[in-house]
């Protein structure tokens, strides 16, 4: 499998703050941002939806828009960030078709600890931590709050908007622990989020938006000595609601989002011998969501199954071959194969291979949306209830003509699915220099997208939800360690990527795609050589990393570069696709530098500087705010 | 004899067919373009759209105010037709005539031929030239530019209100077509297009 595994003192090394500040400094992944604000992250090429996001091994919902924003996560109690590649684990689910990054919280030393730390940004950024931990022979419990708030920035002064307002959020997180006796112990997770952030749409509008997030996992164990089996029973909510309030102070607009998800699920690890195992589980999902623009509160059942047979021929191989299976109330089950091996050529040399085969079921938006917007006037209407709005549209007198026929939406949408591919190679030169390579190829079937199905008599559109893309992403990832000594490395990785829609492709490749030189010259035809490939993506990635400690003068820095080459974010030219003659968002680097040093045994002062060049582009990157300073104090209590 | 006599007949024939010829020799395909044709509408974006369209004639190659000379005309980024019939809209002129239009895609040098059989009208139920962006003629990029831009590819082919041949390539949407259009700095609902008017009846070639 192409996993990694971020420490928490890497972490605390960069003094990140939030998830996306963890993400953004691995190869091959970034952040990026929707519409709303929120921070999604991008994995091989695919975007954030196809990302499963696990805190201590359970999902995390609130998906409004597709994206999951990683800035609601604090990494303040994190032990460790698990990032696994490709669609190749079967056991967190199936719509992670492009990967799984799981957050693995601080589990208790013996005994009483815990550390205070408080954090002062440029923005008028405040990050304070508390973190509190017992455990002895039975009974094991952490406390972790954290509080995060900002003025925000604006980097375009021309508008009377910001482009990130004021918020300010809470995490809270209790974890329980007890031990029964030798074969039984229980566990309860609970995590509380909640963020507030200023809502301003003009000088005249103003209001707030407020999201809430609840976790609560009860988890039995049972161990004994061939057979370890965990129950969990694992809830969690997700609340959004927004109002903007006009200059009376009357109501102009509400919305609010409102979706849970129950998932009991029973797991069983059998140990063959000291090597081999078989894992078997199963559970239900039960999710339900009640938003505005919904005409119905949508539910969904979906039991599933999986298992996993880890083996070990010899010193040299191991092989993992896992299935799932899922079952729809309204979609034919599915099953997933997957299958991961590594040959250990010998002690310098390895060979990894991981494939496997994802989907993911239409999200709700996709088959029950009914929004028209007031101002101007479009439509977007969820692909099972076309019908029943476009003929009350038409009764309305609010539909011109109708591009695609109704009875095309009489077969189900269907779920997106991908074949994901990942060779792997690591070498070991020396005491001093490793790499590690991967190819990796997603190749993802049905994906689903927007079109115009009906014109409206003023004269707007209205939109849809439909299976049309093919689309593929391939490339290279190669990571290169340079370790100097324990305290000195220097680490460089690489990623190339291709990802293209291969029905557009093939439109380039027939020379049906045209563009101009500019905007009002005489059209010309495009070669398949022009075709750039998807949207916000970029061909080339780079990252550096410097780590530098001192073990007698007690303190350590470390540099951090990130590159990102050219890429598009719209299609300028109007012919629908991402040529070499659009608009482009210049390829550019971030720089990052941290010190931390120990004044005494249990007292730290950090302080450091992100986006050293003061990178900025305000048209095209909302997520880079400019030159960032800090200083971070930290006590541990032991 | 015979033979002298036919060959002389020959000669007449071809001498007079000639003549002929001659007389109603085929008027030259016009090349032409035109800049800024000012469509103004009123209303939009929710709100009845209302105003009088700009009309053009191929055959002049003019704008024109005529209730029946005219082609093709615009208001806003709608295109109509002098042929079917009105779909209701307020000062939306009758239709007069027996024009339509089709979309062919690929480029304008490569449209050499009409294809008779495709030709539409406007109706009742919507333009023939359909609208919105991605529709029609033109590609609407929403934010962060709001640019209107003629999808490039997209040949407007035309039927004239009496059985003639015209083939349209838009350029610009916006006052004195600028390289770099700036939605908010620059006038809209301005056409320039380039365009070829094949004058001979009943000729579906443009070359």
């Amino acid at each position: 499998m192409n996993s990694s595994i971020i420490k928490k003192k890497d972490i605390e090394k960069t003094n990140a703050s939030r998830l996306s500040d963890v993400i953004n400094e691995e190869l091959g992944l970034i952040t990026v941002s929707d519409f709303g604000g929120g921070e999604g992250i991008q994995m091989q090429g695919l975007d954030s939806q196809y990302t499963l996001i696990l805190i201590d091994n359970q999902p995390i919902i609130g998906r409004s828009a597709g994206t999951l924003d990683l800035d609601r996560i604090s990494v303040g109690n994190i032990k460790q960030v698990e990032i696994v590649r490709g669609a190749s684990s079967s056991l967190y689910g199936n719509e992670a078709l492009a990967g799984v990054i799981n957050i693995i919280t601080d589990e208790p030393k013996k005994g009483f600890n815990g550390s205070l730390s408080s954090s002062y940004e440029t923005h008028n950024t405040l990050d304070n931590n508390i973190s509190l931990s017992f455990s002895n022979k039975n009974f094991k419990s952490t406390f972790f709050i954290n509080r995060y708030s900002s003025d925000g920035y604006d980097l375009n002064q021309n508008d009377e908007l910001n482009t990130v307002n004021k918020f300010r959020n809470s995490t809270l997180q209790l974890k329980l622990g007890y031990q029964i006796n030798k074969n039984f112990d229980i566990k309860l997770n609970s995590r509380y989020f909640s963020q507030s952030i200023d809502n301003i749409a003009s000088d005249l509008l103003s209001g707030e938006s407020f999201t809430a997030e609840d976790n609560i996992n009860l988890s039995v164990t049972h161990k004994s000595k061939k057979i370890n089996t965990d129950l969990d029973i694992y809830f969690t909510s997700f609340y959004g609601d927004e109002y903007l309030d006009d200059d009376n102070g009357e109501r102009f607009s509400e919305s609010f989002y409102d979706q849970i998800l129950f998932k009991p699920e029973i797991k069983s690890i059998y140990s063959l011998n000291k090597m081999d195992n078989i894992v078997l589980g199963f559970g239900f999902k039960h999710e339900s969501l009640n938003r505005t623009y919904f005409d119905i509160n949508p539910k969904q059942n979906s039991p599933f199954a999986y298992f996993q047979y880890d083996y070990h021929p010899n010193e040299k191989i191991n092989l993992i071959f896992g299935g799932r299976f899922d079952k729809f109330e309204e979609y034919k089950s599915q099953i997933s194969p997957k299958f991961s091996g590594r040959y250990r050529i010998d002690d310098s040399n390895s060979l990894k291979l991981s494939l496997g085969y994802g989907f993911k079921a239409p999200d709700f938006r996709q088959l029950y949306f009914n929004f028209s917007n007031t101002s101007v006037g479009y439509s977007v209407i969820g692909y099972n209830v076309i019908n029943s709005v476009i003929n009350q549209l038409i009764e309305e007198g609010q539909i011109a003509n109708i591009i695609i026929p109704l009875s095309d939406f009489n077969t189900p949408l269907k779920p997106e699915s991908s074949l994901s591919i990942n060779i792997g190679y690591d070498r070991i030169f020396n005491d001093y220099i490793s790499i590690k390579s991967n190819l990796f190829v997603n190749s993802t079937k049905n994906l689903i997208d927007y079109r115009v199905i009906a014109n409206k008599t003023n004269g707007q559109n209205v939109f849809s939800y439909y299976n049309i893309n093919n689309v593929s992403t391939y490339g290279l990832e190669v990571e290169t360690k340079f370790k100097a000594d324990n305290n000195f490395d220097i680490s460089f990785g690489y990623q190339l990527l291709y990802a293209f829609d291969i029905d557009a492709r093939r439109l380039f490749e027939k020379g049906e795609v045209y563009a101009r030189e500019n905007p009002s010259s005489p059209a010309f035809r495009l070669k398949k050589s022009d075709y750039f490939g998807l949207y916000n993506r970029s061909r080339h990635m780079g990252v550096l990393k410097i780590n530098y400690t001192n073990p007698e003068k007690n303190f350590s820095s470390n540099f951090r570069l990130k590159y990102r080459s050219k890429y598009g974010l719209y299609d300028s030219n109007s012919n629908n696709y991402l040529d070499i003659y659009d608009d482009f968002v210049k390829g550019y680097i971030t720089a990052n530098f941290s010190f931390n040093k120990n004044l005494k045994k249990n007292f730290i002062v950090s302080s450091g500087i992100e986006n050293i060049f003061n990178y900025k582009d305000p048209n095209n990157i909302q997520n880079l705010s400019g030159r960032i300073l800090y200083l971070k104090l930290k006590y541990r209590i032991n | 004899m015979t033979k002298g006599r036919i060959f002389l007949l020959s000669i007449l024939v071809l001498f007079f067919y000639n003549c002929e010829e001659d007389n109603t020799s085929p008027l030259d395909v016009v090349y032409s373009s035109i800049e800024d044709l000012h469509a103004p509408q009123q209303g939009g974006q929710g709100q009845p759209i209302a105003g009088e369209f700009a009309k053009f004639d191929f055959e002049t190659g003019l704008s024109t105010q005529s209730p029946t000379e005219w082609d093709i005309a615009f208001r806003g980024t709608a295109i109509i037709v002098n042929g079917g019939s009105s779909l209701g809209t307020t000062d939306e002129p009758e239709r007069t005539g027996d024009a339509g239009v089709y979309i062919y895609d690929g480029l304008m040098s490569e449209m050499s031929v009409v294809d008779t059989s495709l030709f539409n009208q406007d109706s009742s139920e919507g333009y023939a030239i359909n609208t919105g962006s991605g529709n029609g003629w033109y590609t609407y990029a929403g934010p962060p530019t709001y640019l209107i831009s003629p999808t490039p590819g997209k040949i407007l082919v035309f039927r004239t209100r009496d059985g003639k041949f015209a083939k349209v390539e838009i350029l610009s949407y916006y006052l004195g077509s600028p390289e770099n259009p700036d939605a908010f700095a620059d006038q809209s609902r301005y056409y320039t297009f380039n365009y070829v008017y094949q004058p001979n009846e009943g000729v579906t070639e443009f070359n």
